[in-house]
Formats: C-alpha cells, sequence, structure tokens
C-alpha cells in the first residue's frame, strides 16, 4: 500500500513539475513574443534624408548649380507623395576661410529637389569655394546637414586650372593583359587552405570580400565568411590563417604600417553605422570605433592613419589616429573631399558621365590635375593613388553587355602608360577593394567559380 | 527531498522545452503576428521621389526570402533565418519583392497602374530579380544602364537593388534586400559596370 502511495505520489510530482515547468515556459515566451509585437507597433518619428553630387572639380566657364535629392519620411503619412514639405538653405563660401553666405534652396519642379545656383562672385579662380547644407521638414521635427559636418567640414569645389587632357577614344574588349605573376590562388571550399563563398537565396555568390598588400609584398586577403584573413608571404605556395572576430559579412580591410589591420564591417544592422575592427597581427582586436555616417565604402592608410569613404557626404574621414579610433562625432569635423596622401596634400576624384577628372591638391589648391574622356561609358574609379610624381588610376568601362578595367599612368605629359584587366569578378567582394598599388605594381583581387586570386602587374613606370 | 529534486528536474526540463520550442517556432511569426491582406490603394501617379520614401521606411528592416512584409521600426524583428528555409515567415522583402513594392506594381503582369501596398501588406509580386532583368510585365522595361535614374534599378540573374543616389567616383548607393545576414538598407555598389547587371525601369514615374 505504501509502495503504491509511493509510486503515486512520485508520478503526481513528476506530472506537476512537467505541467508547471511547461506553463511557466510558455508564458515566459508569450511575454516575451508580446514585447517584440509591442515594439514592432511602435511609430516612427519623421526623418529627413539627402544625397548630392558635389562638384569637386570644375572646368573654367562651368556652371556650379547645387542639387539635392531630400526625402521627407513621415511614418504618419498614408501615401508617399503626401509626406511632409522640404525647406532649405546652402551656407557657401569663396575659398575655404571667412564667413558663409546663406543662399535659399529652391524647388527645380522636380518632385523632392532642391537646388541653388552658385553665384559668380563666390567662384575664385584658385580656391574655388566651400558650402554645406540644412534641409528640415517645414513642421521642423527633422533636419539633416549635409555634409555632416556642416561649417566644420563643409564640401569644397575647385578649379581644375590647366588640366591635361586624355583621350582614351573607343575601349577595345577583349585585350586585357596578362599579369606578371599570380601572387595567391586559392579555390572557394571551407578547408583550412579555402577561403568561403557566402551564398544565399537571392545573394550573388560573396567571398573574399578584400585584400592589401604591404609593402615587402606580403598579400593578406579577408576571408570573410570564415572570419580570418589568409595570408601568403613572398612565393609561399599555402597561406597562413589568421582568425578574426568579424561578422562575417561584406567588408574592406587595410594594413597599418605597424602590422594591425582594419576592417570597416559596411552591413549595420538596427540603425546603427558600419564598423571598423582594427586587430593586431594575431588576430586580436584591438578597438572599434562606428563610423559617422550611415553607409561607407571603401578603408584606406592614409599617412596619418586609416581614413573611410563615407556617404552620403561622399567625404574622407579619419577613422584612427595613432592607432587610437575616432569617434563619430570627431570623424564628420574632420571630412574632406579629397583622400590625404604624403606630403600633405590629396588626391580628388570626380567621375561625370563619361569623363574622369583627378587632381593633386595642396595648400595653394590644385597643382596637378587631368580630364580623362572616354567614348565609352565609365563606371566607377577602383583606384587612384600617385606613384612618383605621376598618377595611377584604375577605372571600369562598360557597355550594357561587357566591362573590364583600364589602368592608367597619367603624367605630366599626359598618358604614359595604358593597360586593360579582366574584370574577373565573378564573386561579390567589397564595392571598391579589387585594387592595391604598392612600388609600381598593381594588384588585382580577382575570382571565377574555382576561386580567388591575387594578380600582379608590373608598371614599368620609373 | 527527492521529490522535491524530482519536482524541480521536471519544471526546469519542461520549462526550457517549452520555451525554446516555442521559441524556435518564433521566427514563423511575424508575419503571422503582424501582416495582412489587405487590397493596395491605387493612386493616379508615381514620382522616384515618393517611392525612395517608399523604400526608406524599409530600411533597417529584415530580408526575407519570397517575403514582402515589414514594419518601420528600424531592425529586423526576425534576424538569423535560416536561409535554407523559404517558409520561415520573418520580416522584410526579398530584392524582387521589395522592388515590386517600391515600384507600387500590381499583382497581374499586363496592369502598368500604381498601387500602393501598404508596409505590412504580405505581398511578393510575380516578378524575380531574372524576370525584372528581363523587363517582363507591362511597367517594366530593359534599360541602357548609362542612362538610369534614380530608383531604376540594376538586375542579375539573381539579385536586384535600386539605384538611389549616384557618388561622385561613379559608384552608386544602391538601396536593396541584399539578403538575411544583410537585412535591408542603402549600401555602395558597382553593380552598374558589371555585365552581370542589366538596367531595369519601371515605366511612368510623373517625376
Amino acid at each position: 500500500m505504501d509502495g503504491r502511495r509511493n509510486a503515486f505520489g512520485g508520478r503526481l510530482v513528476v506530472s506537476l513539475g512537467v505541467l508547471t515547468g511547461a506553463l511557466a515556459g510558455a508564458a515566459t515566451f508569450l511575454v516575451a513574443d508580446s514585447a517584440v509585437a509591442t515594439r514592432a507597433a511602435e511609430p516612427s518619428s519623421v526623418i529627413v534624408e539627402a544625397t548630392h553630387v558635389p562638384p569637386l572639380l570644375t572646368v573654367d566657364g562651368e556652371r556650379s548649380d547645387l542639387s539635392y535629392d531630400a526625402y521627407c519620411i513621415d511614418s504618419e503619412a498614408e501615401a508617399p507623395e503626401d509626406s511632409c514639405d522640404l525647406v532649405g538653405s546652402v551656407f557657401i563660401r569663396s575659398g575655404s576661410t571667412g564667413p558663409f553666405s546663406k543662399l535659399p534652396l529652391r524647388s527645380d519642379g522636380t518632385a523632392g529637389r532642391l537646388v541653388a545656383s552658385v553665384p559668380e562672385e563666390i567662384t575664385t579662380p584658385r580656391k574655388g569655394f566651400t558650402y554645406y547644407a540644412e534641409i528640415a521638414a517645414a513642421t521642423g521635427q527633422a533636419a539633416v546637414t549635409l555634409p555632416s559636418g556642416g561649417a566644420w567640414a563643409p564640401h569644397q569645389s575647385l578649379p581644375l586650372g590647366a588640366a591635361i587632357a586624355i583621350d582614351l577614344g573607343r575601349h577595345a574588349f577583349g585585350s586585357s593583359s596578362r599579369a606578371d605573376e599570380r601572387v595567391a590562388e586559392v579555390g572557394w571550399g571551407d578547408g583550412s587552405n579555402d577561403v568561403g563563398l557566402e551564398e544565399g537565396r537571392n545573394l550573388t555568390p560573396i567571398g573574399a570580400s578584400a585584400f592589401d598588400v604591404d609593402p615587402s609584398g606580403v598579400v593578406v586577403v579577408l576571408d570573410q565568411a570564415h572570419r580570418r584573413v589568409l595570408r601568403w608571404r613572398n612565393g609561399s605556395q599555402n597561406p597562413t590563417r589568421v582568425p578574426l572576430a568579424i561578422a562575417g559579412t561584406i567588408a574592406d580591410m587595410a594594413l597599418a604600417s605597424d602590422g594591425s589591420l582594419y576592417v570597416l564591417e559596411f552591413a549595420s544592422r538596427s540603425g546603427r553605422t558600419p564598423l571598423v575592427r582594427r586587430f593586431d597581427s594575431h588576430g586580436r582586436e584591438l578597438e572599434s570605433t562606428e563610423t559617422a555616417e550611415r553607409t561607407a565604402s571603401q578603408i584606406r592608410q592614409g599617412p596619418l592613419g586609416p581614413v573611410i569613404l563615407q556617404q552620403p557626404s561622399g567625404q574622407w574621414m579619419p577613422a584612427a589616429s595613432a592607432g587610437s579610433p575616432i569617434p563619430p562625432e570627431v570623424q564628420r569635423r574632420r571630412g574632406r573631399s579629397g583622400r590625404p596622401i604624403r606630403g600633405g596634400e590629396e588626391i580628388v576624384v570626380l567621375r561625370l558621365n563619361n569623363e574622369i577628372r583627378v587632381a593633386l591638391v595642396g595648400p595653394a589648391g590644385v597643382r596637378r590635375s587631368w580630364r580623362i574622356a572616354s567614348e565609352t561609358a565609365l563606371a566607377e574609379v577602383q583606384l587612384a593613388e600617385p606613384l612618383g610624381h605621376d598618377v595611377v588610376l584604375v577605372a571600369r568601362v562598360y557597355t550594357d553587355d561587357a566591362d573590364e578595367f583600364v589602368a592608367l599612368v597619367l603624367g605630366a605629359e599626359g598618358l604614359i602608360r595604358r593597360i586593360s584587366l579582366d574584370s574577373a569578378d565573378w564573386a561579390e567582394s567589397a564595392p571598391l577593394g579589387r585594387f592595391r598599388l604598392v612600388r609600381g605594381s598593381l594588384y588585382q583581387l580577382g575570382s571565377t567559380p574555382a576561386g580567388a586570386y591575387v594578380d600582379r602587374f608590373d608598371l614599368e613606370v620609373r | 527531498m527527492a521529490r522535491s529534486h524530482t519536482f524541480l528536474a521536471c519544471f526546469v526540463t519542461a520549462f526550457f522545452l517549452t520555451g525554446a520550442g516555442t521559441g524556435a517556432a518564433y521566427h514563423t511569426q511575424f508575419v503571422a503576428t503582424n501582416c495582412n491582406t489587405a487590397a493596395p490603394t491605387p493612386t493616379p501617379y508615381i514620382t522616384r521621389s515618393g517611392s525612395a520614401t517608399v523604400a526608406l521606411r524599409a530600411r533597417y528592416e529584415g530580408y526575407q526570402w519570397a517575403g514582402g512584409c515589414w514594419n518601420n521600426n528600424d531592425r529586423d524583428d526576425s534576424p538569423n533565418d535560416p536561409t535554407s528555409d523559404p517558409a520561415t515567415g520573418g520580416e522584410g522583402g526579398d530584392c524582387s519583392g521589395f522592388t515590386f513594392k517600391v515600384w507600387r506594381e500590381s499583382l497581374t503582369e499586363s496592369d502598368a497602374s500604381f498601387q500602393q501596398w501598404g508596409m505590412l501588406r504580405n505581398v511578393h509580386g510575380p516578378y524575380t530579380a531574372s524576370r525584372f532583368k528581363s523587363g517582363h510585365g507591362a511597367p517594366n522595361i530593359t534599360a541602357s544602364k548609362s542612362a538610369l535614374l534614380k530608383m531604376d534599378a540594376l538586375a542579375s540573374e539573381s539579385h536586384i537593388g535600386m539605384i538611389y543616389a549616384p557618388n561622385a567616383d561613379g559608384t552608386d548607393q544602391i538601396i536593396e534586400a541584399k539578403g538575411e545576414a544583410y537585412g535591408t538598407n542603402i549600401w555602395t555598389r558597382t553593380y552598374r559596370g558589371s555585365s552581370s547587371y542589366g538596367g531595369v525601369r519601371r515605366t511612368g514615374w510623373s517625376s
């Protein structure tokens, strides 16, 4: 009898335990789920967003109209065409010092477009003009400053001066140059000597997201899918592997002179901006910072540390100084239209339809500039780097069916060398992460259905 | 003493099993909990600027293969859905569903009219990226890539994204539903020059 009572009691305890545990578990989830649903239903506030392509480099007689595409996103508005009205002003001055004058922005009749014409008295023959815009919802609920540094770091427009003209004519596809050496090669896969490929529904294969080459010729490829870098020392067939604590999504990278490396992760979630992480040569994370603006497109090592090209300003902003991260609010105050290079100069690039304008800019203004025209459509400028007294520029030429890169060596007398390069972009990588220039050698990150590789092209320039 | 231990063990096991089981099913809950099947509102005209606003409301939201429902809280409410399972019912559009709603198209391919879909209307539309690329459907045409304007699209066989703004260096800011690990956002891309991508335009913009 006692045994039966004990057995019954045991079953009762088990049943009660299971029942109350299950109820508590379900209740806990439902409470959490309703919290998620409550958060999901939170109304968003009014947001103002604007984009603008600055006239970074102008030629004589060219009219400078400033045009902004601006949006007011009001979650309460039923129809998007009925979103709130926008008003704005441009603050502009001759050169880069002195007080700004206020110009009202007006609609040009195109929905969402605000424009202002630059008065002739503002433009100067040598130093051009600097400006920023403030655009706000007419209700005053939200506003945006572009570039985000405002008066601290305005956009700069410079006269090209006596630019060296180069005409590329019509591009002959199918005559790309052979590399002088394949310095790294690796197959897709998940093995220790493979490189990973992000794949998914609707996802173009993404792999070997970026690379860099140090001055001694060591090649480092970012294998973002495996959260590591692969490092090839000179002449080595197989890479060494260095794990990194990264998100595993598309990223760009830059090697620092102290052996550390910076990874710029473009994917940002929940309203955050892209993340820059610094790792030592063993893969230990040293520090990180967010970018100042919502979008970033490349990271490069400058004379004083890494700089990042950010949007919507289109400005280069420093991410670190002497190894210490620079917070977003300081980054935006140091934004520049050009990328800093050695000697205190900057290199400024503007692609305008089928023309690319390039300028080396010093404290006194444009020191040397080029205008490169092409009959074949020009897409992005992948690289613009000084090489001695010259500049190496890599841009993509394209039609609706074909594309290749052209690498140009631009000198004081004009075009010194031109080679065509296969686009070699079977897999997606960082948008501007495909080329690096090291001591007269141009390196290209390429991919095929079999894997990724890095080729070296010797530019054979003095 | 032994019975209290037995009770505790059963409680803890059941608690976690039930919670985990319900939690594992969470990823199928966003659409079921939040989304609707409301009819679209016909509109007499659309502007590129208005469609950019539609797209911006989806920024920072999630990605769901074959999906088309999102809210506007700047967060992926169903992160890390397994990409191999298209039936997870998570938040967000996929690339072609996102484009369909932003371009305010009809479910009927022969109909080029303008249809305003609510954010929480779960609709994908009849087009894949590949079909957009080839200009399928009465509202859609292929277009030369060098002539593309804001809110035109660049499509490959597997992906489509819309041009939000050009950059000074010749790249484009693309607004797109990229993938489960990325969600929906604006990124700088080089799709325009890539021969994998073709130009696509929704016809009928007022401005």
